[in-house]
């Protein structure tokens, strides 16, 4: 009942990761922050960078290739989860290996692979022109499509994980007793599995689209100068052009817009949990 | 019960070398209450499980009201369950929980409010409607899962082990709650549980389970006075057992000699055929009254409240439990004294090789 509050010594143990974060990562973005703002003059330099049509293709670029990064993972990985979260013994740790290993190969040894699989006379291509589905060979690298591919193969794990750890936790006798109150499978997994995990979904939605809006290494080497996101405009200005102002710029547009997502995914998951 | 409302014929179930249930046979009466009782492991679970269809039978065969249910989904059977965790839908109000069969099964709209307001009151529980299932006391969570599992108006009911959860004071206002829910209700129910005095209190007739097979199916009170075997008399009750060996047969009197003395007691058995005598411990009284007699040594007295037990040793290590209202005077650890007992409440069992230990 003291008003008085004294510091829990527990807290301390958070300190070397704090002040590890601070100064290997808070320091230099305010520095950055720093220099997109008060480089040559206020906000001038989000003025002049909104004002350029580019800036929007490169903003619609980065939006709509991480969503459907995200969704393809989503659409992968929930399923997956849901096999995961009920298999047992030797089978989930299988799964689990298989979903894990793969982390271990770098995303440059990966993007090669790639190269080799999405080119116009890569597996895939004659997969779908010896099944008809297409009349011809196509080329997907250097696509969008081949850098959706390639981006959710990596980030597939990060959406599967923490739906999984939710699933997971939810009772399978809660699916039972739906079964015996009438429900159907379908009603079951939409009235009690998907709203159970929704904390899982919104995790991994948020995991993989901050990712994914950010990737730098993915598309450069699967597209290409060509198609330029917030993250590889960024890259190029320091890199290549040496225009400082610009980079810090844009790093700043693309964090606030993960910070935004994250942000908002976090607020519908307590709205959508509400009940909970 | 000339005709049965359930019937199980045959059910077997088998996990790898492990027989669980051994083609079991169970008829159940229309709003009748049953239960399965048993030690773990005797399969009254598995048996649950399969007429609930949440796991195929190997062998056997489920009818219910005329419909044969064997391989039909959980959800088209109509067979509610409460299950031992209760599993009511964490993100979900209480009203949400005992609606979400109604909706499930495409109820109209209006007659889900009404309907869930209905359960909700029978089960003591219309205050808590808009409260979430967390907020609420292993009790209370206990009547919502009655309320959601009775909504949808189940042919038949199955309980797990409902009651496992609560302690002792609790778990008996439910039992008498329970019972008088189910007979407004008019629901059938198989009820599942280890505690005998449960299975006691609230069945029309109880089925002791044993290694995946029905011992013994009666009335509590069959099942207390006349247990068919001696892991029915162990499993059900306190008894005092006495091993012997026939030494003759009279026209269905056996003559049983035991190593505390000659026990008679009605039974068919072949001279010279060992057997197990038992007899419950409040039809034994110290004195000389009964048929049977035996004079024991006391060694060791337990009040218990409302009865006392005493313990006593029988010569050729043969032990005897008494019950009795009070202590009789001028009684104490280390005295002899008969003990007597009457024909009729001398039950008789052949020795099975693995003895009659449960």
């Amino acid at each position: 009942m003291s008003t008085t509050r004294r510091l829990d010594p527990v807290l301390l143990l958070a300190l070397p990761a704090t002040l590890y974060i601070a100064i290997v990562y808070g320091l230099p973005l305010l520095f950055l922050m720093g220099r997109s703002l008060f480089g040559t003059g206020g906000l001038d330099s989000f003025v002049g960078f909104f004002a350029d049509p580019f800036s929007w293709t490169v903003l619609a670029n980065t939006l709509r290739s991480a969503a459907l990064v995200t969704l393809v993972c989503l659409v992968i990985g929930y399923p997956t989860a849901l096999v995961l979260a009920r298999a047992g013994g030797f089978a989930q740790a299988a799964i689990l290996v298989a979903i894990i290993l793969p982390l271990s190969v770098g995303v440059v040894v990966k993007a090669f692979a790639w190269q080799i699989v999405l080119r116009r006379d890569g597996i895939v291509s004659q997969a779908m022109t010896g099944l008809g589905l297409w009349s011809e060979p196509q080329r997907l690298l250097f696509t969008e499509a081949g850098l959706v591919i390639g981006a959710a193969n990596i980030f597939v794990p990060f959406m599967i994980l923490p739906i999984y750890a939710v699933l997971k936790l939810v009772d399978p006798r809660l699916g039972e007793a739906a079964a015996t109150l009438g429900a159907s499978p379908i009603y079951r997994f939409l009235k009690v599995a998907l709203p159970l995990s929704l904390p899982g979904i919104v995790t991994g939605v948020a995991f993989v689209f901050s990712m994914a809006a950010s990737m730098y290494v993915i598309p450069s080497l699967v597209i290409g100068d060509r198609f330029q996101t917030l993250a590889t405009l960024t890259g190029r200005s320091f890199l290549f052009m040496r225009n400082e102002q610009l980079g810090s710029t844009t790093a700043v547009v693309l964090l606030a817009l993960t910070v935004a997502v994250v942000i908002a995914s976090a607020s519908l998951s307590r709205r959508l949990g509400g009940a909970q | 019960m000339t005709t049965a409302f359930l019937d199980i014929t045959g059910a077997g179930k088998r996990f790898g070398a492990a027989t669980v249930l051994d083609g079991v046979d169970l008829s159940v009466g229309k709003a009748e209450f049953i239960s399965l009782l048993g030690p773990s492991g005797c399969g009254k679970t598995t048996l649950l499980r399969i007429v609930a269809g949440l796991m195929p039978p190997d062998t056997g065969k489920v009818v219910l009201d005329g419909d044969e249910i064997t391989r039909k989904p959980p959800h088209r059977r109509d067979v509610g369950v409460v299950f031992q965790n209760y599993a009511l839908f964490p993100h979900l109000t209480v009203a949400e929980n005992v609606a979400f069969g109604l909706k499930a099964r495409r109820a109209p709209a209006a007659a889900i409010a009404p309907t869930v307001a209905r359960f909700l009151d029978l089960v003591q529980m219309g205050a808590f409607a808009d409260r979430s299932v967390r907020a609420l006391s292993g009790g209370q969570q206990q009547r919502v899962a009655v309320a959601r599992a009775l909504a949808v108006g189940p042919k038949l009911l199955l309980l797990d082990e409902p009651f496992s959860a609560l302690d002792r004071k609790l778990r008996e206002a439910m039992q008498i709650d329970l019972r008088r829910i189910l007979r407004e209700v008019g629901t059938t129910a198989i009820f599942v549980t280890h505690d005998q005095d449960e299975a006691l209190t609230m069945s029309d007739r109880i089925a002791v389970m044993h290694r995946g097979g029905i011992e013994q199916l009666g009335t509590p009170a069959e099942i207390y006075h006349r247990p068919a075997t001696p892991f029915a008399l162990d499993f059900v009750g306190l008894s005092s057992r006495l091993p012997g060996k026939v030494a003759s047969e009279d026209s269905g009197i056996v003559h049983v000699d035991t190593g505390a003395g000659a026990i008679r007691a009605p039974g068919n058995f072949i001279s010279g055929s060992a057997v197990v005598l038992g007899v419950r411990p409040e039809r034994i009284a110290v004195g000389t009254e009964g048929e049977n007699r035996i004079d024991a040594t006391l060694r060791d007295v337990v009040f218990q409240g409302a009865r006392v037990q005493l313990h006593f040793v029988a010569p050729e290590g043969g032990r005897l439990l008494v019950e009795a209202h009070e202590v009789p005077p001028g009684v104490a650890p280390g005295v002899t004294l008969p003990l007597s007992w009457k024909l009729a409440d001398t039950l008789l069992y052949p020795a099975t090789p693995e003895g009659y230990a449960a």
